[in-house]
């Protein structure tokens, strides 16, 4: 965080200046482009690239015939009288028994893409049931809502319920007994629904559509997980005679179809042109301005985000302010409540927003920017999900959100329907962020990222044939996906979970094995903050590796701006208590990060190096924090801290070079170390795309072990899975190594850029002048010998 | 798309194989492929077990029946007990449904399971059936001796159950009864469960014993209630454990105890019955031994709205001599059943016992005692007495309320006497609350008060 690096003073000063680029006050959303495009003009001027676009008029088609009437009338309720022209096609697509991949953006009417067709074949055929899976519980919540809207029309013979962990037992009953359509999110399909498929016989019998909204968030790891569970429930359909049909909803993506057909294993018909009607739309992007040429050192992002939040929520502009942390959006949101201020009588004007507040608060949240109750948001990107938050005027980023795609979700939380609307991206003086802003057309001209699954995984498609046979006897001779099961099945019949008899494998062991699968990295394992000032009451959770770092002893945990010092961590109960207080500092977490051998399965030389593939630990630890002041960011004093060592078992592939292979590169120390770096992130790179994994699901890190004879340091890459336990990718990457290394040549040789950027070895301000020059000399040496192989 | 190569199963199983030795497991590591017997009905040729092989359209399963005759003992229990249990026990003990079912009419029914776990990954491996006969018991067991026998035991459980029209089992509504709704699913048979009058004992039991033994399972009433010690049982959680060895070895020595295992549960929760059914049906004949038994069935009777019943057993129960863990909360139980009943007089003696000497109940009994004083016997300075005394215990909102009022009324009926006796009262019981600043938090206090 560059929070520190700021040497500019104080808030007041600081406003004063935020209002001179965009003042005077004016009513318009054009006077605020105008002063954007008179800033541009100048000289070193912060503001880099405007790009406009365009207002679009919405496409409207006619109701379909086949529309129930009684929809026909709760929608015109509701004001609407005809659908736009993406809505249309795709309920022409569902009629026609297609599977189908809806893309939209944010606030197009997406929800009637998909409820309007179910609640149509719920009006002829009310035993019908339909499963809508969400990658969040609130999402569950916020869609139950819409869908009741129009779904009582049909009367009460129509029953929608969520079903999760939050799901009282007493009630869980009656919806496995009545609902027709139930909310719920993979994790409990996996280990809730599914091995207990006979309670819900008539729920699957008659199955006909399953949804899968958010469909973007199931890459990686994750992805491929649901992947597994969709063969499953497939599996589990055909057993009670039904073959759903899917509907995928899916923010902007590279590969939206792709995605849909890899997690479903189904063909699909892809709807994306959007008919919604779209005002006039302006992007700014923004680079705080250089304090200290020499240093080369920038405004805070932070305060520059403030300023510009400021100047919006002024003029009474609805405003989301996007920030890439916890930490700053609670410091963003103590800034804007105490320039913006309170209206007479009102209630607060800001208000922040992130997962770990609790959710009765987050849903007032909601409903405060949909009813315009709230003037402004700071939040994390928890608003950047579907959540219905309506639209607003302005989106303030506080740096880069770090991928084309999530950015231009945020963005797209700004643009009423019928007037203009503005975004501006704030750079942090990351590196990434100063690229983005200094190519704008990586952002604008480039393609969103794709989203990869790789459903065949061994490890997890293993995990999923666990359950699948915990859940039904797997045939000899039967499929799960495209594979043939009978060889795994034989392994694990040798590992005594399988049992063949009659032609079957049946399960035949006590567990129950989808409770040692999880579909995501993160434990449901929180903190309960509890306030005891005043009572005992708790006023937010904070997931398990987050606490570590917000929650220990001295540290000054922030909700909502408001500041709580932290009295105790109970670390066995998972309790942190807290009191109010009023101090004029923030804390920071220094953490330590260790990777660590613990036993090498194989490994071959590859070039002058030694590549490996085994089992590492990776040790973090948070070893003290900082006392960080508002507004300056002086760092006011630290302290130490002895928190318990957090542990990683996992599997990862590393590289480690003789230092004698290194010594004959013309470079510094240094560089050298920023060349492995950037090598360590064009690996990452080219490693996701052959494990066909969401690029965060690898770990990277460089570090450096001793040298057996010589005791001179060797520098290390490794490339780790970042699940506990790991998820068999490092041993592909292994066999894949000579392949990795080449791949990894061609990218970086492909590359249009002079020093490095984020396509390649990473930004020349992360990385150095060199690394890519570096890089392309160890890709060199580690190719060597994968030549003289291919030569002999 | 890739597909999934015998190498790659090869390099997880040396993975796999590698993790386990690290880890020092217990567990022979995954090695070789294991021992396959050879298929088809040959593998069961060994199979040294009492019983029959039967076949039908489904296939085979495996049928083995065993009769305990009317003279043998079970613990102190006589089976032939059995003999002379009368229909309508079955309807006094399962709370309502008039309709007599005959004895001879009635399953007892108990499974061997592959798990705890629950979902459709649970198999019953073996059904035991139990049935009152003429001459005995009569016990029969289903058992597959692989899991492509289930269709055919299933079939012929089904066929069995249909001869009866009650079913007897212990912790069967939660546990049995829908594992094996279950299976008749998965198997695509019509369960002949749902048609049977079905009666858990586990929650007549828990009534009548939970005072006095800590936990109800049926392995401990069994030694508790019916004196019968078992010798070389089978642990239940290595049940599983030994059936599925039995599918990779074909060895039976493993499993003959869990059939023994089986056929003793069903005779226990039968004589269970034998002694449960009889205090429900007759509760005012039975002749309990045990004060706390007797409590447990006053308080069925209580909620079952049989004052009478429940009263006599209440009396009973305080004379035979309870524990004070459950003495006190008979009479304080007692007390108001009395009270409803109309016996003021015993009501307020229970209350006035109660309020003696250190119990939970102690300032409820002063609370109750302060409003017979004020409301049935209009003696409002005993009715300020006890409401004082009540406060001294447990301090509340409404004791402070009362009290006002209290002082008003004995006020308007006694004039100066109130003060007089509101200094005595409040030597007696120190130290007296200060009524007036309670008003202030009146509010307050009746959030958090109760």
């Amino acid at each position: 965080m560059n929070l520190k690096l700021n040497p500019e003073n104080p808030a007041a000063r600081g406003r004063r200046q935020a209002l001179a680029p965009i003042s005077p006050p004016d009513d318009s959303l054009d006077g605020v482009i105008e002063r954007f495009e008179a800033l541009q003009r100048r000289n070193d001027s912060p503001v880099g690239t405007i790009r406009k676009l365009p207002a679009r008029e919405p496409r409207w088609v006619d109701f379909p015939k086949e529309l129930d009437g009684r929809l026909r009338e709760a929608l015109a309720s509701k004001g609407i009288t005809r659908l736009y022209s993406h809505q249309a096609r795709s309920w022409d697509r569902i009629a026609n028994g297609k599977h189908a991949v809806i893309v939209t953006p944010t606030a197009s009417g997406k929800t009637i893409c998909y409820n309007l067709p179910v609640l149509n074949a719920l009006a002829s055929d009310p035993s019908a049931c339909a499963l809508y899976l969400f990658p969040t519980k609130a999402l569950a919540v916020d869609q139950l809502e819409e869908f009741n809207s129009l779904g009582t029309a049909l009367g009460s013979d129509i029953r929608a319920f969520t079903y999760d962990g939050d799901t009282p037992s007493d009630a869980r009953r009656a919806i496995r007994r009545r609902a027709n359509v139930v909310l719920s999110n993979p994790d409990m399909l996996h280990s809730g629904m599914l091995p207990h498929h006979t309670r819900w016989a008539r729920f699957f019998e008659h199955l006909r559509y399953v949804v899968i909204d958010e469909l973007h968030a199931y890459r990686g790891v994750f992805g491929s997980h649901l992947a597994n569970v969709l063969r499953r429930l497939r599996r589990i359909a055909a057993f009670y005679g039904s073959t759903p049909q899917f509907i995928c909803c899916s923010a902007t993506i590279a590969n939206p179809k792709e995605l849909a057909q890899s997690l479903s294993e189904e063909q699909f018909d892809l709807v994306d042109d959007n008919g919604a009607p779209r005002g006039e739309k302006f992007f700014v992007f923004y680079n705080p301005p250089v304090v200290n040429a020499q240093l080369g050192i920038r405004r805070s992002y932070v305060n520059e985000a403030r300023r510009l939040a400021e100047s919006f929520l002024e003029r009474g502009r609805q405003t989301l302010v996007f920030a890439n942390s916890r930490l700053v959006t609670e410091i963003l949101t103590r800034y804007l409540k105490e320039s913006v201020g309170r209206p007479p009588g009102g209630q607060a004007a800001v208000r922040g927003y992130r997962g770990g507040y609790l959710p009765r608060e987050r849903r007032e949240i909601e409903r405060q920017l949909r009813d315009g109750e709230v003037l402004g948001v700071v939040a994390t990107n928890a608003l950047e999900l579907g959540i219905d938050i309506g639209s607003l005027d302005a989106v303030v980023m506080a740096g880069y959100p770090g991928s084309i795609a999530s950015t231009w979700q945020r963005a797209g939380r700004a643009g009423r329907r019928n007037a203009a609307s503005v975004t501006v991206l704030v750079a942090s003086s990351a590196p990434l962020d100063q690229y983005v802003f200094e190519h704008p057309e990586y952002f604008f001209d480039g393609s969103p990222e794709h989203a990869h699954v790789n459903p065949d995984n061994l490890e997890i498609l293993v995990s999923h044939l666990k359950c699948a046979a915990f859940e039904l006897p797997i045939q000899e001779g039967e499929r799960f996906g495209p594979h043939d099961t009978g060889e795994i099945c034989t392994f694990l019949e040798e590992t005594g979970v399988l049992h063949h008899a009659g032609g079957a494998w049946h399960w035949t062991s006590e567990a129950y094995p989808a409770d040692a699968i999880s579909l995501r990295k993160v434990t449901s394992d929180n903190f309960v903050v509890v306030d005891i000032g005043g009572g005992s009451r708790v006023i937010g959770e904070v997931a398990f590796p987050a606490a570590l770092t917000t929650l220990h002893e001295k540290a000054i945990y922030l909700h909502e701006g408001q500041l709580f010092h932290v009295e105790r961590l109970d670390f066995k109960e998972r309790k942190a208590y807290v009191r109010r207080v009023e101090c004029g500092y923030y804390t920071d977490a220094v953490e330590h990060t260790q990777v660590e051998r613990l036993e090498g399965f194989d490994d071959h030389s590859l070039g002058a190096a030694l590549a490996s593939h085994g089992e590492v630990r990776i040790t973090s630890r948070v070893v003290g924090f900082k006392k960080i002041r508002f507004h300056t960011n002086e760092n006011v004093g630290d302290g130490k801290l002895s928190m318990p060592e957090q542990e990683m078992h996992t599997t990862a592939f590393w590289l480690l070079f003789p230092t004698s292979s290194l010594a004959s590169l013309p470079y510094s120390t240094t560089e050298t170390r920023d060349g492995l770096v950037g090598l360590g992130n064009v690996l990452r790179t080219v490693g996701a795309v052959l494990l066909m994994c969401d690029p965060r699901d690898l770990g990277v890190s460089t570090s450096s072990s001793k040298d057996e004879s010589a005791a001179l340091l060797c520098p290390e890459i490794f490339l780790y899975d970042n699940f506990p336990g790991g998820i068999g990718q490092s041993e592909p990457l292994f066999r894949m190594r000579a392949l990795l290394v080449s791949m990894a040549r061609e990218l970086i040789e492909a590359c249009a850029c002079n020093a490095g950027c984020p396509r390649c070895v990473g930004a020349p301000g992360e990385v150095g002048e060199q690394a890519k020059a570096v890089a392309l000399q160890l890709l060199a040496a580690l190719a060597s010998e994968h030549q003289q192989q291919q030569a002999a | 798309m890739r597909r999934i190569t015998q190498g790659d199963i090869e390099q997880l199983r040396r993975r796999i194989s590698i993790a386990a030795e690290r880890a020092l497991d217990i567990h022979e590591p995954a090695g070789g492929p294991a021992p396959r017997r050879p298929p088809g009905p040959s593998r069961f040729g060994a199979l040294l077990l009492a019983g029959e092989e039967q076949q039908s359209s489904l296939g085979r399963f495996w049928l083995q029946e065993h009769m305990v005759p009317n003279d043998r003992m079970h613990g102190t229990i006589p089976v032939g007990d059995l003999q002379s249990i009368p229909g309508s026990w079955l309807s006094n003990i399962s709370d309502g449904e008039a309709q007599p079912v005959e004895p001879g009419r009635w399953a007892f029914l108990d499974t061997e399971t592959t798990g705890l776990a629950g979902g459709t990954g649970t198999c019953a491996f073996l059904v035991g059936v139990g049935a009152i006969e003429t001459s005995g018991f009569r016990v029969r067991l289903f058992f597959m001796r692989d899991y492509d026998e289930e269709p055919a035991m299933l079939d012929a459980l089904s066929e069995c159950l249909n001869q009866y029209e009650a079913l007897i089992t212990y912790n069967g509504k939660s546990y049995d009864i829908p594992l094996l709704e279950t299976r008749f699913r998965l198997k695509r048979q019509a369960s002949p469960l749902g048609r049977l009058r079905h009666v858990d004992l586990l929650y007549p039991a828990r009534r009548l014993w939970s005072e006095r033994i800590s936990n109800c399972r049926l392995g401990t009433l069994e030694s508790e209630v019916l004196g019968f010690e078992r010798h070389d049982d089978v642990p239940g959680e290595l049940i599983p454990h030994r059936y599925f060895n039995f599918l990779k070895t074909g060895n039976l020595a493993g499993l003959r105890p869990v059939f023994r295992h089986n056929v003793l549960d069903l005779v226990s929760l039968a004589c269970l019955g034998a002694v449960l059914m009889p205090a429900f049906a007759t509760p005012g004949e039975t002749a309990l031994r045990h004060a706390e038994d007797m409590l447990g069935l006053a308080r069925w009777l209580r909620k079952k709205g049989n004052r009478e019943d429940a009263l006599n057993l209440y009396r009973k129960a305080i004379r035979a001599g309870l524990p004070p863990r459950c003495l006190f909360a008979s009479i304080w139980e007692s007390a108001r059943l009395e009270g409803q009943a109309g016996n003021r007089r015993i009501q307020v003696r229970l209350l006035r016992d109660l309020s003696r000497v250190a119990n939970p109940y102690r300032a409820s009994a002063f609370e109750q005692l302060a409003k017979h004083y004020e409301h049935r016997e209009k003696d409002f300075r005993a009715a300020l007495e006890m409401t004082r005394n009540a406060q001294i215990h447990a301090p509340s909102a409404d004791l402070d309320y009362r009290e006002r009022r209290l002082l008003r009324k004995a006020g308007e009926h006694a004039g100066a006497g109130t003060a007089k006796y509101a200094r005595t009262a409040s030597r007696e019981a120190t130290p007296a609350r200060a009524s007036v600043t309670d008003v202030a938090s009146w509010g307050d206090r009746s959030k958090t008060g109760r």
